[in-house]
């Protein structure tokens, strides 16, 4: 199945592409914790991860055409 | 006195008299500094119904202990006064350098009160401390004033200063210092103005001394290096992109205001955002005192109409001068950033009225000939001018002056003002981040997300994720994060780097890194619990200052589109604020009325009695 993803910041050095728009296969039934590991975010590296713009935690499951965005923690605005 | 330079200075501008007093001990250990500090002046001396632009209201300028220490981002200081834009209290945070050179002068606080009959400056040189003629410097920049009063002082000065806003009493002034940092909000510059006081210069003489310089030494080695540690091969993205890059989490969210809270999703979002003001504008980063973050944005507009150069956008004036504008010309918002910076505007307010001035014309409700233009959402053109004209009290822009509120009332529509007590909303609806309009409804000063931001755990994943639509959960929060807000800004530290490395890194935020540095500057040997008592009992004392300012329960509330209209559209759709489902339990939890009335025994646990 194929998700649209969006990274940002250090985030997007992590995307296939080098541009942090892009799609992504992944195997039907992936999750979020799978979708991290094809994209080779190492653990030390913080993610936040949001699913059609909800919270998602890492064994949420996705579904073809959800649109994933990733962004790192950040200290405020 | 250690951490604590055990002086106020006090300026008696009609007297034209200044002279220094002795800092209490007992009113350090409780209030901590700063914030703290205001607070206590404020109820102490001035009456809570008076007239904020008479001369009985006053403004403490107060920083905190680690101000000016080299306690990471010992940058910031606090200005307290009654606002003129709300009735209530106001407490504008800024760092920069000048809240550290306060601090090397001598001096915790200046308290400013009375009112000179001409204009006049504050020049602090160490000890030493007069007021100086001011007549050649009113009616100019903030930048201008800036520059003679360190060619007339000390090349080396620091300063707070007001522009053309501040003198003109617009309503949102703000006071500027070290050029383009700002304490901002509910009008602070504009008392300045009415005191006919245009700025402050100061000069250090020596260092903050410190109670315990190794204890002191080590434990801000350690924070230090954890920060090291964690941005070595990840650098913080507000140092990289600025606050601007905020954006993201609150478009994707939905949350990003957007035509005066109309929506929560921004088309135009990644024209403005921060990762597009680094490409385009991004200068340098520029940090405040002893800051390893530098979220400052130096930027230049290489060409075009609103060439120019500057600081910022940050994230607030991003939302406030952008969506909530519908402008997603980023040059144009610059370019009204900048001169919001000259003339000494507070760039949420200056929007968020803005804003509010373009529903109502889209509404019918105000004409192009009322206005003096179309205000049309998106012209970024219009919005530049308003800027302008709001500080100069010229044509449309002397209704501007006054504010979202007075605006709205005066077309008949105060709902339409995007304001809790009279002070505009930062930039996050509270439809799909139920703390938020909590924080909003319940914040001492107003609609500021600096008092307690649920930002933090409900979108931005610190120190952990929160589901920021559900409500239930929300109260204990929101009050616990109050409560620390108070001791950051208490201590003179900044919460960028504190809410990540000064307290334990749960929805609990101890604050055990703070505690330690405080006991190293200051001696005093507080527990963290009595670190999180003085906040709370600053947060209290606020409270109290609030309802003798005639505030009351009816008051902490959200105008009808926040808790009536569902979101239209985004990931937020159809979500209101369940405000008065979290007030009952919140107003428990605090020990307060169903009123919103500190009980007795919450003020004498506090000490407050
Ligand atoms: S994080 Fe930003 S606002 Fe805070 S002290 Fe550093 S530069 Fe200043």
């Amino acid at each position: 199945m194929k998700v649209q993803v969006r990274a940002f910041a250090n985030l997007r050095g992590f995307a296939p592409s080098g541009d942090g728009e892009f799609e992504l296969t992944l195997a039907e039934g992936a999750t979020v914790a799978d979708l991290i590991a094809a994209l080779r975010i190492p653990a030390a590296v913080e993610a936040v991860v949001l699913v059609n713009g909800r919270r998602a935690d890492r064994p949420t499951a996705l579904a073809a055409g959800d649109a994933v965005t990733l962004f790192p923690p950040m200290e405020g605005g | 006195m250690h951490g604590w330079c055990g002086t106020i200075l006090r300026v008696d501008l009609t007297r034209g008299r200044v002279t220094t007093e002795k800092l209490d001990p007992r009113v350090a250990r409780a209030y901590i500094g700063a914030r703290g500090f205001g607070i206590y002046y404020l109820r102490k001396e001035v009456d809570p119904r008076c007239d904020p632009f008479g001369p009985e209201n006053k403004i403490i300028m107060a920083a905190g202990p680690l101000t000016g220490t080299a306690a990471p981002t010992g940058a910031r200081y606090v200005v307290t006064t009654k606002s003129p834009l709300t009735g209530a209290i106001t407490c504008s945070n800024s760092g920069g350098n000048f809240p550290a050179e306060l601090k090397k002068s001598g001096h915790d606080a200046i308290i400013i009160e009375g009112r000179s009959e001409k204009p006049v400056y504050l020049w602090v040189n160490g000890g030493r401390a007069e007021l100086r003629p001011a007549e050649h410097l009113w009616g100019r920049s903030t930048h201008q004033t800036e520059e003679a009063l360190r060619r007339e002082t000390d090349e080396k000065a620091k300063t707070a200063v007001i522009g053309p806003a501040g003198e003109n009493r617009v309503l949102f002034a703000a006071i500027m210092n070290d050029r383009d940092r700002a304490a901002g909000r509910a009008g602070v510059g504009a008392v300045m103005g009415a005191k006919n006081l245009k700025g402050v210069a100061v000069r250090g003489a020596g260092e903050v001394a410190l109670a315990d310089p190794a204890a002191f030494k080590a434990a801000n080695t350690r924070y230090r290096e954890a920060f090291k540690a964690k941005t070595k091969d990840n650098p913080p993205p507000l140092r990289t992109h600025g606050t601007a890059i905020t954006v993201v989490g609150t478009q994707a969210h939905g949350v990003f205001p957007t035509r005066n809270f109309q929506q929560g999703t921004f088309e135009g979002w990644e024209a403005i955002y921060g990762e597009t003001l680094t490409r385009r504008f991004l200068v340098r980063a520029k940090p405040c005192f002893s800051c390893p973050i530098a979220c400052g944005r130096v930027t230049r507009i290489p060409e075009g109409p609103f060439a120019g150069e500057g600081e910022g956008p940050e994230y607030e004036t991003v939302y406030a001068l952008g969506s909530n504008c519908g402008v997603d010309d980023l040059a144009a918002l610059t370019k009204a950033n900048y001169e919001c910076n000259e003339l000494g505007l507070d760039t949420i307010s200056m929007g968020s009225t803005v804003a509010c001035a373009m529903e109502l014309y889209e509404k019918g409700l105000l004409t192009a000939s009322e206005a003096g233009m179309p205000l049309r959402w998106g012209d970024g053109a219009a919005l530049v001018r308003l800027v302008g004209m709001t500080a100069r009290r010229e044509g449309f822009g002397d209704i501007l002056a006054e504010g979202s509120l007075r605006l709205a009332a005066r077309f008949g529509r105060p709902e339409l003002a995007m304001v809790a007590k009279g002070l505009d909303f930062a930039g996050y609806d509270p439809r799909g981040e139920q703390g938020m309009g909590l924080a909003y409804a319940t914040s001492p000063i107003g609609g500021s997300h600096m008092r307690g931001d649920p930002a933090y755990f409900e979108l931005l994943g610190v120190p952990t994720s929160v589901d920021p639509h559900t409500w239930s959960d929300k109260p204990p929060l929101v009050a616990k994060w109050q409560d620390l807000f108070c001791v950051i800004d208490a201590a003179g530290l900044c919460v960028f780097f504190s809410v990540r490395y000064l307290v334990e890194q749960n929805l609990m935020v101890k604050p055990v890194g703070i505690t330690e540095l405080l006991n190293g500057a200051t001696g005093a040997g507080y527990t963290p619990e009595e670190i999180e008592r003085a906040g709370e009992r600053i947060f209290n004392a606020e409270r109290l200052y609030l309802l003798a300012a005639g505030f009351s329960r009816r008051d902490d509330c959200l105008p009808p589109r926040i808790t009536a209209e569902p979101m239209p559209s985004g990931p937020a759709q159809g979500l209101v604020c369940r405000l008065e489902e979290m007030l009952a339990p919140y107003y428990a939890l605090r020990g307060w009325s169903p009123e919103g009335v500190p009980s007795e025994a919450k003020l004498r646990e506090l000490g407050l009695l």
